[in-house]
């Protein structure tokens, strides 16, 4: 009876890592850069800076914050994503973009913005406390 | 001083450490030396922790790590979470935590003696690497060490950075400190299990290790929903989880745990499952650690919205290591024993269970659990090994069926008994309950609930509810005390009815509120009556909202401000809890009307007409009245105009425009009205080559009819509605409780047993 017992766990693991298998496949989201993002249907991030000089506002008739982007490969493009600026959009080092590119621009569902230099200050800040 | 207290630590626990193993080689007087090096290692880690804690209420901030994360401006609780705001400080908390529950686990390992050598021979490991963290990667490390050259030896900055204001909460005070006791507790049962496989005993540990397995796993839950809530009401990310590789990597331990626990539970009853409660126990702790590599090697840096980063190359390193070594360790004992474990298990059981039974549902449910944990554990560690993340609805695909598995094998089990059960009976059993959740499941349906999975998941878990919730019942009239498992199941299935509700049938709007206008929205009426300064931070704005339904008004006031520390705007939602569902408002941005657009604007050169708008505007000359030469170097305000005559079908008007400058260079635009509808604005000056200016010329009239403009203050946010979500906090609370109970039930009876050994 014991065997049972294992079989029936072998069975669930084996079950769920089937399942799993496929619905990882369908839900995993690629890096990638613009290029890439535009021959393809499937969600991308890409990761890249955000270009401080070019129309970034705020739609609030949509929801949607518009902005553009350099990727690493030094390509640009314009962001549209849904909702407002994100936490610490403009402090950011580097931002991730995610979403697909629809037409001329990517449609960004989220947008993650890494901060490193200023979780932890610098010289620089310490300078300026000097003052 | 700091260093030195750690350092001195660091070499107790050595010390206790290498002598609580001599002790296990059977030399009992050793434990005379191991003991009282654990009590210095505690005392000295508890000063340190003190005197990091002094050095941030006095602002020592040649402290780079004091520096960085506080401020004289941080109200007392601030400051106290700015102790594990960081890297540095989060690792001293846990060896902290770690030092002190080690005081009771010694005391309670000394009255079941066998165990306590190798215990806490292990347990001091665990903490001496903890210890050289803190010594690698030292919180009392001073600016001028850190950054060598760019400042002189000895220099105080005289004001701290000051805490990340997504930090500054009330949250941060209790979340963090509470998540790190489930983290330090989850060691005991690793170390019990190392120890049992040490000693190569298996009869023994499981009654030993099973309350403090019971605490570690109520508490990492009770932090990680703190986390929870701390998202959803305070971040505003909408929700309490969103699958972000941080809330994840605390959340694959505790499953883990949970496992371990129905295991170990069997185990005692059946003697059977030793390898996979050894397993468990030992996996639950390795995988806290390899949480606090996920979450502090930076591994994860884009794919998470909270990742510690960079942490330096050595820490990042030690903690493979660390990791590595304990899994390492751990799960080689348990293949070294395999064959004395399977003799043990033939010896002590009489039969091997059948499938009917409460041990083998246990056993499915805890495979079960760990598919779960699988799941989550393989999504959130996908970064690492390609370039890319998984989305959040992968996790929710997957765990919607697990879940449901789970409830029904929860309901079952507690039917089934120990060992045998009659089969009819069981099956009458299961009946009432049965019907009871498809009643108002079908009740669930009828109110629209038409998604089969989820409606599968209501009835499972109402099941659950109805079978635990007649147990408990039954025996509560017997002992209170005992009905810890059972509440903690009823509110595992509480939780579940709340998650279905606020997550499957929330609904969202995004409304643009304009200032004294009333908007319709998902049942309410909803206002925005301006914003408001915050009384006692008057640099933060409350956006207040007037809400009415049915009659009943309320006032919400979700906040936003400007953070320099962020250079950017925080927001804050507010909620207002209405028993059978929440009401959430998360303010996105305030639009103000543009004074004028690009378009508006043109130039003029000085001695020149042009026509701007049906208007010849002729600019005469600067107009310096008030400009302030001799304060140019000073920094102070400056305000310059320029005379225009405006010549309209023959009319002429002298106008004067200005710009005023801020000491920073930062433009205010000055409207002038000319007429009723016309309002001209100096917009820039330009002297060099060709002296003219910049114009804007905005007809009122013709903005107020163009479809986009916006004529007044516009509040614009969020607002979600989100069902039943007080059963997932109450759900919580229901289970911390059932914990709590299970704890005490189960130190009594280990003590009982300990008294028996005596005997």
């Amino acid at each position: 009876m014991k065997k049972i017992r294992y079989i029936a766990g072998t069975v669930i693991i084996l079950v769920f890592l089937t399942i799993g298998f496929f619905s990882f496949i369908d839900s995993k989201v690629e890096y990638a850069n613009f290029s890439y993002a535009s021959n393809t249907h499937r969600k991308c991030q890409v990761k890249g800076t955000w270009l401080k000089d070019k129309e970034t506002r705020y739609d609030a008739a949509n929801n949607q914050f518009i902005f553009h982007m350099r990727d690493e490969n030094n390509h640009e493009m314009k962001v549209i994503l849904d909702g407002a600026e994100p936490n610490n959009f403009r402090m950011a080092e580097s931002i991730v973009a995610k979403g697909k590119v629809k037409g001329d621009h990517f449609h960004a569902t989220e947008v993650l913005t890494k901060c490193p230099s200023k979780y932890e200050g610098d010289s620089e800040d310490l300078k300026k406390s000097n003052l | 001083m700091g260093p030195i207290l750690i350092h001195i630590a660091f070499a107790a626990c050595i010390i206790s450490s290498l002598f609580y193993w001599i002790s296990a080689t059977g030399r009992k007087n050793m434990l005379k030396i191991s003991r009282p090096a654990y009590i210095v290692m505690a005392v000295f880690t508890i000063s340190s922790a003190s005197f990091l804690l002094y050095n941030i209420l006095t602002h020592q901030f040649q402290y780079t790590y004091i520096w960085n994360h506080s401020s004289t401006k941080e109200p007392l609780n601030l400051l106290i979470a700015t102790f594990y705001a960081g890297q540095e400080g989060s690792f001293h908390l846990w060896a902290l935590w770690m030092s002190i529950i080690g005081i009771f686990l010694m005391s309670y390992t000394s009255k079941h003696e066998r165990y306590e050598a190798e215990v806490m021979g292990t347990f001091t490991l665990l903490q001496a690497f903890i210890l050289f963290i803190l010594i690698v990667k030292s919180p009392y490390t001073y600016v001028w060490e850190s950054f060598a050259g760019d400042v002189a030896e000895g220099f105080i900055p005289p004001e701290g950075r000051g805490l990340n204001p997504l930090l500054q909460n009330f949250w941060m005070t209790i979340h963090p400190p509470i998540l790190f006791v489930g983290f330090s507790a989850m060691s005991v049962p690793f170390c019990f299990a190392v120890a049992a496989l040490i000693k190569n005993k298996y009869d023994r540990w499981v009654n030993i290790a099973l309350p403090w397995t019971l605490f570690a796993a109520g508490v990492l839950g009770l932090g990680i929903m703190l986390g929870g809530y701390w998202a959803y009401g305070v971040l505003g990310w909408g929700g309490y989880w969103a699958w972000d590789p941080v809330e994840n990597s605390s959340l694959v331990p505790w499953i883990t745990s949970i496992a371990a626990i129905h295991l170990m539970i069997s185990s005692r009853v059946t003697k059977g499952f030793i390898k996979s409660t050894l397993f468990l126990c030992i996996i639950s702790y390795v995988l806290v650690l390899y949480s606090t590599f996920l979450t502090r090697s930076g591994v994860l840096g884009d794919a998470s919205v909270h990742s510690f980063v960079d942490p330096g190359q050595e820490v990042y390193l030690f903690l493979i290591i660390f990791l590595s070594l304990f899994a390492v360790v751990g799960i080689g004992l348990i293949i070294f024993r395999f064959k004395s474990i399977n003799s043990e298990i033939s010896s002590l059981k009489q039969e091997s269970s059948p499938i009917l039974s409460r041990e083998s549902a246990l056993f499915i449910g805890a495979i079960t659990l760990c598919a779960s944990a699988l799941v989550v554990l393989a999504g959130t560690s996908w970064p690492i090994f390609a370039k890319g993340s998984v989305e959040a609805d992968f996790y929710n695909k997957m765990n919607l069926p697990i879940a449901i598995l789970i409830s029904f094998i929860n309901g079952a089990s507690i039917l089934l008994k120990w060992k045998h059960t009659e089969e009819k009976n069981f099956m009458k059993s299961l009946v009432v309950p049965f019907v009871l959740a498809s009643v108002l499941t079908g009740l669930f349906a009828f109110m629209g609930m038409r998604d089969f999975l989820i409606a599968l998941l209501a009835l499972s878990a109402l099941f659950a509810f109805f079978i635990n919730a007649e147990t408990a019942y039954v025996i509560s009239r017997r002992s209170k005390i005992k009905t810890g498992a059972y509440l903690a199941h009823i509110g595992f299935a509480v939780l579940l009815l709340g998650v279905i509700g606020s997550s499957r049938y929330s609904q969202e709007e995004n409304l643009s509120l304009p200032i004294g206008q009333t908007v319709e929205a998902l049942g309410y009426r909803m206002t925005y009556l301006g914003a408001t300064p915050i009384p006692d931070d008057p640099e933060k704005y409350h956006f207040n909202v007037k809400v009415e339904r049915d009659g009943k008004e309320m006032m919400l006031k979700p906040v936003m401000y400007y953070s320099d520390y962020s250079e950017g705007v925080m927001k804050n939602p507010d909620i207002v809890n209405l028993i059978v569902r929440d009401l959430y408002l998360s303010p996105m941005a305030l639009e103000v009307p543009e004074e004028f657009s690009a378009e508006d604007v043109d130039s003029i050169v000085k001695g020149s007409v042009k026509n701007i708008k049906g208007l010849d505007i002729h600019f005469v000359n600067f107009n310096m009245d008030e400009f302030k030469r001799d304060e140019l170097s000073s920094g102070a305000a400056q305000t310059i105009g320029a005379d225009l005559e405006i010549n309209e079908n023959g009319v002429r008007t002298p106008v004067t425009v200005k710009i005023r400058y801020s000491g920073d260079g930062v433009p205010e635009f000055i409207p002038v009205k000319y007429k009723d509808n016309i309002e001209l604005y100096l917009v820039k000056i330009s002297v060099s080559q060709e002296p003219q200016i910049q114009l804007a010329v905005v007809d009122r009239t013709r903005k107020m009819n163009s479809p986009d403009a916006i004529t007044s203050e516009t509040l614009i946010l969020t607002a979600s509605v989100k069902p039943l979500i007080n059963l997932v906090w109450g759900g919580t609370v229901i289970i911390v409780i059932g914990f709590a109970l299970s704890v005490i039930n189960r130190v009594k009876k280990s003590k009982a047993a300990a008294s028996d050994e005596e005997v």
